[in-house]
């Protein structure tokens, strides 16, 4: 066998069929807003300025009465752990163990009053019902763009939660 | 308002398991098992085919499958010719939609089959495509996509909720792998004792190996058509599609409609859409098969269909209400745990086990079963589709 045809990824070609993290670039992604606040620490969703819904996730229309005039607000960034799962084996690829994750309390005052998230930055066995998390904010993994005849890579954050020590 | 019914008249299913074959293979010895349920069924006879899966078409480079299917089975389509995808529930789906075809009189003989192929070259991609089956830039990445994460939290927050124990979780395995003895076709046929189920390695505390379905290959195939030709194509007692639902009512995990985890809002009320659909009751219920993807699945469902009490599904399960002779026998054939869960085939592989149960040739025979119903969840439970099958149609 001489060259690969047919099997792009293994001469270093990217396939989003396969890529965890969402596409989260202005090119592709009207709520690319959400990861631009996201990199300065904000955990924020849209809110209509003519009904006043708030949904989660963000949304480029209002769910409840469809204007497309939204704006964005911020949510809690602390929240309590209500309950919380390791997963001992068959861990997907690229995650690491121990695997954790949390059904957490935002608060009664929150918009978004739960959120199930991944607790990273903790032992396992470290985590307890009751426990408070905190937003976390980390770089993953960029992916390549081609748009107008550049090319370049798209650099990409994601959020979980932490302890708070 | 037309007057046509639709009924289920033929059912097969390939052997579930790590198979050595192709998804076209699994689907060509599934389509043969279905007609050869009915001597004198022909590929010449259908008209329409559903295929139902979630993953095939992520497995190689292939979209629009139902064409492909349709040619190695030797189908020629006129009335539909199309692929669903409802993860868990595309089976019960496809044989939704092909009652609803059936009964407008666009479709005479629908051929509905679903397949998965989960076990891949290289084992890496099953974990990885169940992160395809949530909400992909809101929940995936929270790596919640393996299911039994999800509902592991489900059965700490039923525990807490209700007292449910942990040896309740377990007699739901125990029951249903004893039923999986009978069914060849099933992924296992292994009789469990209780400590063997409580001893077993931990998945995600506290399900442990036997509170999850397996993952396995397979097919399964059923011939749905309208009343008046059942009767021409067939001997047996009819069995009716007599309604069902389908409900969902979020995506995101953030989005959850109930009070909380052990609640699953969105399961009532396609129970209670179910039920008024065909004028039906849990009492008028003869033998079910429920989506019983984890131990702690079924317990819930057996509370949300109405069979008990909210939060007794625990001691319902325990007291051996869901065996034969049981109040409502359930997963007569080993359900999803025994048998295992290729997804897009399971809605039929359940479908065949309760035609068989309405027309008295079970296995397992429920006595003068008349009315049953099927259950499923979808991915991170985020849909139910309930199938109601009947001997009589609705009044």
């Amino acid at each position: 066998m001489t060259e690969n045809i047919g099997i792009p990824f293994l001469e270093g070609h990217y396939s989003p069929t396969l890529d965890l993290w969402p596409i989260e670039a202005k090119e592709f992604n009207r709520i690319h807003t959400f990861y631009d606040n996201l990199k300065e620490g904000k955990y924020t969703t849209t809110k209509c300025k003519g009904c006043g819904h708030i949904s989660y996730p963000p949304r480029v229309i209002c769910p409840e009465c469809y204007s497309d005039d939204l704006e964005w607000i911020e949510l809690p960034t602390r929240g309590k752990v209500i309950t919380f799962v390791e997963k001992s084996i068959a861990i997907p690829i690229g995650f690491g163990e121990p695997l954790i994750d949390a059904w957490i309390d935002l608060g009664k005052d929150s918009p978004v009053r739960h959120v199930f998230s991944r607790v990273i930055n903790c032992e396992s066995g470290g985590i307890k019902e009751g426990d408070e998390v905190q937003l976390v904010v980390f770089d993953v993994p960029g992916h390549p763009i081609e748009w107008r005849k550049e090319k370049w890579i798209a650099e990409r954050v994601y959020f979980a939660f932490e302890p708070v020590s | 308002m037309n007057n046509i019914n639709a009924t289920i008249i033929a059912g097969g299913m390939c052997k579930f398991g790590v198979r050595q074959a192709s998804y076209l293979d699994m689907v060509q010895e599934a389509a043969k098992d279905c007609l050869d349920d009915l001597p004198g069924l022909t590929p010449k006879h259908i008209d329409g085919l559903l295929f139902s899966s979630t993953f095939v078409g992520r497995r190689s480079c292939q979209a629009n499958t139902a064409p492909v299917i349709a040619e190695r089975l030797g189908i020629k389509p006129t009335s539909i010719c199309a692929r669903l995808d409802v993860l868990c529930a595309g089976g019960s789906t496809g044989i939704l939609v092909a009652k609803a075809l059936v009964e407008s009189g666009m479709a005479k003989v629908v051929l509905v089959v679903g397949c998965e192929k989960v076990y891949t070259p290289e084992l890496w991609q099953i974990q990885y495509d169940e992160i395809a089956a949530i909400d992909h830039d809101w929940d995936a990445p929270a790596g919640i996509g393996p299911p039994p994460i999800w509902f592991a939290a489900i059965a700490k927050e039923h525990m807490k909720h209700y007292g449910t124990t942990r040896e309740q979780l377990a007699a739901v395995s125990v029951i249903n792998y004893g039923h999986g003895t009978t069914n060849p076709k099933g992924h296992f046929q292994k009789a469990l004792t209780m400590q063997e189920v409580l001893e077993a390695r931990d998945v995600a505390a506290p399900l442990g190996l036997y509170d999850c379905c397996p993952l396995s290959d397979g097919a399964a195939a059923v011939i749905i058509t309208s009343e008046e030709k059942a009767k021409e194509l067939s001997d047996r007692p009819l069995v009716y599609i007599r309604g069902g639902s389908q409900v969902s009512l979020h995506s995101v995990s953030a989005n959850w409609p109930g009070e909380h985890l052990g609640d699953w809002a969105h399961m009532k009320l396609a129970a209670k859409k179910a039920y008024e659909s065909t004028g039906l009751k849990p009492s008028g219920i003869d033998v079910m098969q429920v989506h019983d993807c984890f131990s702690i699945s079924q317990i819930v469902e057996v509370e949300e269909l109405g069979f008990c009490d909210k939060g007794e599904g625990g001691p319902f399960v325990a007291s051996g209400e869901t065996k034969i002779g049981g109040k409502i026998p359930t997963n007569t054939d080993g359900g999803l745990l025994s048998v295992g869960h290729p997804f897009g085939a399971t809605g039929i592989r359940q479908g065949i086990e309760i035609m068989k149960q309405l027309q008295g040739r079970a296995v397992l025979q429920v006595k003068d079963a008349a009315n049953a119903l099927t259950h499923n969840l979808s991915g991170a439970n985020v849909e139910h589709t309930i199938v109601v099958y009947s001997k009589e149609p609705k009044k």
